[in-house]
């Protein structure tokens, strides 16, 4: 701001600038008492009362700050020229903005702008307003004014961005592109063009119309020295020779850059493609979108003769093997990736190459095996094997391996690579357990053999050997699944965490770590793992999948709520402040940031955790105060009856959803939020390539978000219909907004059974059925929840039919009741997704069944002390419905206290007998020669005989402090942390329904 | 294997495994896209094969005069692509840019002091220790402002080292 001083609508800097400086150092209430002054002295300025507004808004007066922008509006509304000045405009832009009343800022500035038509610094104010707006056509309107004005370049681009932006966003008609390119044609005819960025719009421009060779044309002008990197600009060219289908002059420009730059993967696949004259690489180029990493490439070849096809090949290869010779001193992994890619071609071609390809894989492992990145490098390729191949290619690499003559960290890095490569061919799934088990234990007697390499290393650089730790995790993930010995789980715990007892930096540990933990219900330590990753800003929309969907089926509440509070606080500024970022790239004339800008700031809008946590968080405020029906009235209030949310549940059926979140990072047994292996039984699974998970996530998602958002309206409407429920049922007439809630109640519940897959009847029927037994739950899938929710509003929307009130505690008992036998009969590893369903159906459904029959007995009573018992209530007492009502808390009472007493005799063990339980999961049976335990020997073994010359002071000295029942106590203690949170709930759930069973006894 | 290009607002979205390493600051949007806005030709990004990001640079353009220089604000590699000198390909891409087209006269940059590892790189990269900066990290940490002259700066005034040290007050640009 400090720049903008001067007189501002007649008044001196001197006496603004200490306003100004007492609000950047917050002290807003000397600004308000300087600005008070201000005001006596200059009552009729806008800009001072601006200055007002601004302090108000800052103190949290927004009403009073909201008034006075109006009343300086109004002044500079009126007739007096003098007063219109950018300062004041921009000063209540400011405000307004905080205030959601960007339409007014944008009025002001506009009514400037047609007060004084040749003010470029209003129009610019104006331009600015409608980039906020994201109003495209009126910030082309408005830019093109100012180069009418000004003849800059800039004001034009400014322009040209606009149009590109009505096509991209607003899907305007492509005829505009034309209008642009007619635009800066004209503009160059006349005062040719400077800045580079402006360049690229313009190429840019031309490729969206498809005209390449224009493209090309100008980028081999006099212009295309404004590109001042050769490589670049040959890239440019390579890509518009290429999608003009000349691919003989793209092939020569791409050689070019990789004699420039070898090592150019991107490079040489659109060289490769070219070659083959294959477009498909381009297919999408103009969908930016693209941020999942792209695994299999897609070829095409059928339009090649096999002749054509063998010497394109062959010309590829002797590119490859020259460039080769050249790098031959480099370590440049570039020219032998691409000799890898041939042979993969070759492969996907149908040439019978496949010993070729593993000849040149173990080529390129002699090479790079010991890099961190071969596995993922030849991804790939491995996808194209066969899968005895797969078998071969191991056995090779194994075979081959370097153990005498080379360093100790190579041959490391290579062992560390064959099980990478192992793990992402799935051979590892077919082995037998013993050998699994033989081959952890050789990976823990490696990684303790390779301590002493990271003796003098740096705390801060990663240390040798440290994958090893995380494969053997996974191993014993995998042991766990095909025995269901939970001992497995245990060791792999143990493992990990030692593993940071040691280097307490990696992250991989602890996304590890979290999911285990999260499976076995330790939810408070896989909370603390997940917070240790310093997940923030754009890594909570990238990151937090791992940890959200466990909370939100999780009792801890509180956790839960500061991470969609994060969350949300971070999505919502963005969304606020990304317009100014936009309007900043316009400034500094970076036009390709302006149109990344835009789109990105859509991508996150329509991102599907956003969407789905802001309907969560509403949830959760309605979960945590189910307890007291005023209390969810008022956060009803504030939810405006959850209107707003139906709304965005029809919007969301016919938006895209966005993906942005980052599964690579995800352990290989839960490849999506919505996927556990490990719930299921075992089955041979391939994870190379670790499914593309998002394409099938999209409809579900969608689909669940829609149902979320129904439920705070059919809250709403639910809580209406059983107020007068009670009394309607013993009188004749209803009233007609009576009749208007529910009918609307049954046309959002006809909607949620079609969420559902069903309709209103035989949504009815499916839960009539399954409480009656005609049915197994079992076929409620994973909808249980949905399902159990819709019997419950179906029941407040038919109140007065007695078999719905008992449907329902059918249904309630029954299900509550499998989960608890289910419980009783698995072990104890298994146990905690049945206690997450519980968790579920006694905070949603049941919690909401609640708040219904708080609604009913809140308008039975007798709503005054002076009343005394009427007739009509004698009616009410002995009514069908009364009685239901009161059969149904009772059932209520008796099921939740059956889910208390199983809580209570979890608790009930001593946390020493716990500990020994688990502990005892990890001692190995000697006579059974296998099983958990082994691993975990090894490792506990070596921390007794290291020493500290060996591996150095403070690997030492963390070996020292590890200790196993300190890692199992505190899994142990987390597991009951959870039950207690839940125990909580159950009780103060059973409590309402006393309270209510009492106050019903008195109607 | 390596494609290095300009660092979009996508990229943000696929940083993960990069940023999650604890030496790498995860800025707020308005940094990073400050810097997209501001100077795009110097924040880069550099991929493996299946477009995985190995890492980044960030960096700027500033000062006046002699001072006229750029900066390297972040550079960071992830642990699966180190020592293959990514970072020094990226390191060069900036001064080649400060150099080139943007005619500075020298690169800087900060570091923790008891960063001893990128002290090294830096050092092999041809920087030199400048000048200590007291508590520039958090007000608890020293600071070291490194830098390497550019071709401009003939007589490479720009990196005779100050004797004294200074503090964050002192600095000309943030």
């Amino acid at each position: 701001m400090a720049s903008k001083f001067g007189l501002a609508g007649g008044i001196p800097e001197r006496r603004v600038r200490p306003i100004w400086d007492a609000v950047d150092s917050r002290q807003f209430k000397n600004a308000l008492k300087l600005v008070t002054s201000l005001l006596s002295k200059y009552p009729k300025s806008p800009y001072a009362l601006a200055l007002k507004a601004l302090v108000c808004e800052r103190m949290g007066k927004t009403d009073e700050a909201l008034s006075v922008c109006l009343e300086a509006k109004e002044l500079l509304y009126k007739d007096d020229s003098s007063l219109m000045d950018d300062l004041t405009l921009s000063t209540l832009q400011i405000v307004l903005q905080r205030l959601d009343h960007l339409d007014l800022a944008t009025s002001c500035y506009a009514h400037a702008c047609g007060k004084f038509p040749n003010n470029l610094e209003l129009m610019m104010g104006l331009f600015n307003c409608y980039v906020r707006e994201y109003s495209f056509v009126r910030q082309q309107q408005t830019a093109i004014k100012m180069y009418k004005l000004a003849g800059e370049e800039r004001f034009l681009l400014w322009a040209v961005c606009s149009i590109q932006l009505q096509v991209l966003c607003d899907k305007s008609g492509e005829k505009l592109l034309l209008l642009a390119e007619g635009l800066i044609k004209k503009h160059i005819a006349s005062h040719s063009m400077h800045e580079p960025e402006a360049l690229m719009v313009y190429i840019s421009l031309l490729e969206q119309q498809s005209k390449y060779n224009d493209a090309l044309e100008v980028l081999s002008g006099d212009l295309g020295s404004l590109l001042m990197i050769e490589v670049d600009k040959l890239r440019i060219q390579g890509r518009l020779l290429a999608r003009a289908n000349d691919y003989s002059a793209a092939i020569d420009v791409y050689k070019k850059i990789l004699e420039l730059s070898p090592d150019d993967w991107e490079c040489f696949l659109h060289y490769l493609g070219c070659l083959l004259e294959d477009d498909s690489i381009w297919k999408y180029f103009d969908n930016i979108d693209q941020i999942h990493p792209t695994k299999l490439i897609e070829c095409k070849f059928s339009h090649l003769t096999e002749e054509m096809f063998d010497s394109r090949i062959s010309s590829a290869s002797d590119l490859v093997q020259k460039l080769q010779r050249d790098t031959e001193n480099t370590n440049l992994r570039g020219p032998y990736l691409a000799e890898l890619e041939i042979e993969k071609r070759k492969l996907l071609y149908g040439k019978k190459n496949d010993n070729k390809l593993l000849e040149s894989l173990l080529q390129y492992f002699l090479k790079f095996g010991h890099l961190a990145c071969y596995a993922s490098d030849v991804e790939a390729c491995l996808q194209v094997l066969a899968p005895h191949k797969k078998v071969e290619l191991v056995g090779m690499l194994v075979k081959n391996s370097d153990s005498v003559s080379a360093s100790a960290t190579k041959v490391l890095g290579q062992t560390t690579t064959i099980l990478k490569v192992q793990e992402l061919t799935g051979n590892i799934f077919e082995l037998p357990l013993d050998e699994i088990e033989a081959s952890a234990v050789t990976l823990a007697k490696l990684y303790c053999q390779n301590l002493p390499l990271s003796k003098d290393l740096d705390p801060q650089e990663s240390m040798f050997g440290e994958e090893l730790l995380s494969l053997i995790s996974n191993m014993l993930v995998q042991l766990f699944w095909r025995t269901r010995d939970f001992g497995y789980l245990a060791e792999a715990i143990m493992v990990l965490e030692l593993g940071l007892t040691i280097r307490g930096h990696v992250w991989q540990y602890k996304i590890l770590l979290l999911h285990i933990y999260s499976y076995i219900g330790a939810l408070p330590l896989a909370f603390e793992r997940y917070k240790a990753l310093d997940v923030k800003n754009i890594l909570t929309e990238t990151v937090s999948h791992h940890i959200l969907r466990q909370m939100l089926e999780s009792p801890m509440w509180v956790d839960l709520s500061s991470l969609l509070n994060d969350y949300l606080k971070f999505m919502d500024d963005h969304l606020r402040e990304s317009a100014d970022l936009t309007f900043l790239a316009y400034r500094h004339r970076n036009y390709s940031k302006v149109i990344e800008f835009v789109l990105f700031k859509q991508r996150l809008q329509h991102s599907n955790q956003y969407q789905a946590a802001r309907v969560e968080a509403s949830l959760l405020q309605l979960k945590q105060n189910a307890n007291s029906i005023e209390e969810e009235e008022r956060i009803l209030e504030n939810l405006k009856s959850g209107v707003q949310l139906v709304e965005l549940s029809n919007d969301i059926g016919s938006k895209t959803l966005r993906f942005n979140e980052d599964m690579q990072t995800r352990p290989w047994w839960t490849p999506c939020p919505e996927k556990n292996y490990l719930l299921g039984p075992f089955e041979e699974i391939s994870y190379c390539p670790k499914e593309n998970v998002n394409q099938d996530r999209e409809e579900n998602v969608k689909r669940a978000i829609q149902k979320k958002c129904l439920l705070p309206r059919i809250i709403y409407l639910s809580i209406q219909c059983s107020s007068t429920a009670l009394k309607e049922s013993v009188e004749t007439n209803g009233s007609g907004s009576d009749l208007k809630i529910c009918g609307e109640l049954k046309l959002l519940l006809e909607e949620y059974a079609k969420l559902l897959g069903s309709s209103l009847s035989d949504a009815v029927d499916m839960i009539t059925q399954i409480s009656q037994g005609a049915r197994s739950s079992e076929s409620l899938g994973s909808d249980l929840m949905d399902w159990l929710n819709f019997a419950v509003f179906w029941n407040a929307w038919s109140l007065s039919s007695h078999e719905h009130w008992h449907m329902l505690d059918l249904l309630f008992e029954k299900l509550i009741q499998e989960r608890i036998r289910s419980i009783g009969s698995s072990k104890m590893s298994s146990c905690y997704s049945d206690v997450q369903v519980l968790v579920q159906i006694i905070t949603e459904p049941l919690a909401w069944h609640g708040l219904i029959i708080q609604s009913c007995t809140r308008s039975s009573l007798p709503s005054g002390k002076k009343k005394k018992k009427t007739q009509h209530s004698d009616h009410l007492a002995s009514s069908p419905m009364s009685q239901a009502i009161k059969d149904s808390v009772q059932s209520l009472c008796s099921t939740l206290q059956e889910v208390s007493n199983w809580l209570l005799s979890q608790m009930n063990n001593p946390e020493v007998d716990q500990l020994e339980r688990f502990l005892s999961t990890l001692k190995r049976n000697d006579d059974a020669g296998g099983g958990p335990g082994q691993v975990l020997a090894v490792l506990e073994s070596f921390i007794a005989s290291s020493e500290e010359s060996e591996v150095g002071n403070r690997i030492f000295e963390a070996l020292k402090s590890w200790n196993t029942a300190d890692a199992a106590r505190k899994t142990v203690m987390a597991q009951e942390r959870v039950l207690r949170e839940f125990l909580q709930i159950c009780e103060s759930k059973r409590k309402l329904l006393e309270t209510l069973k009492q106050q019903m006894s008195h109607i | 294997m390596t494609t290095i290009r300009r660092f979009s607002c996508n990229d943000l979205l696929r940083f993960t495994s990069v940023n999650l390493d604890h030496l790498t600051e995860t800025f707020n949007m308005s940094f990073y896209m400050t810097y997209l806005a501001r100077w795009p030709d110097y924040f880069h990004v550099s991929e493996a094969p299946g477009n995985r990001v190995m890492g980044y640079i960030m960096g700027k353009v500033e000062g006046q005069g002699e001072s006229w220089h750029g900066h390297v604000t972040a550079v960071t590699v992830s642990p699966e692509y180190r020592r293959q000198q990514l970072a020094k390909k990226l390191m060069n891409l900036l001064e080649d840019i400060s150099d080139k087209i943007d005619k500075g006269y020298f690169v800087d940059l900060f570091v923790r002091a008891s960063n001893t590892p990128a002290i090294k790189m830096y050092e092999k990269l041809g920087y030199i220790i400048y000048r200590r900066v007291l508590r520039y990290y958090s007000g608890e940490e020293d600071g070291l402002d490194m830098r390497k002259a550019l071709s401009r700066d003939v007589e490479k005034k720009s990196v005779i080292p100050l004797k004294r040290p200074i503090t964050p007050d002192e600095l000309e640009y943030d």
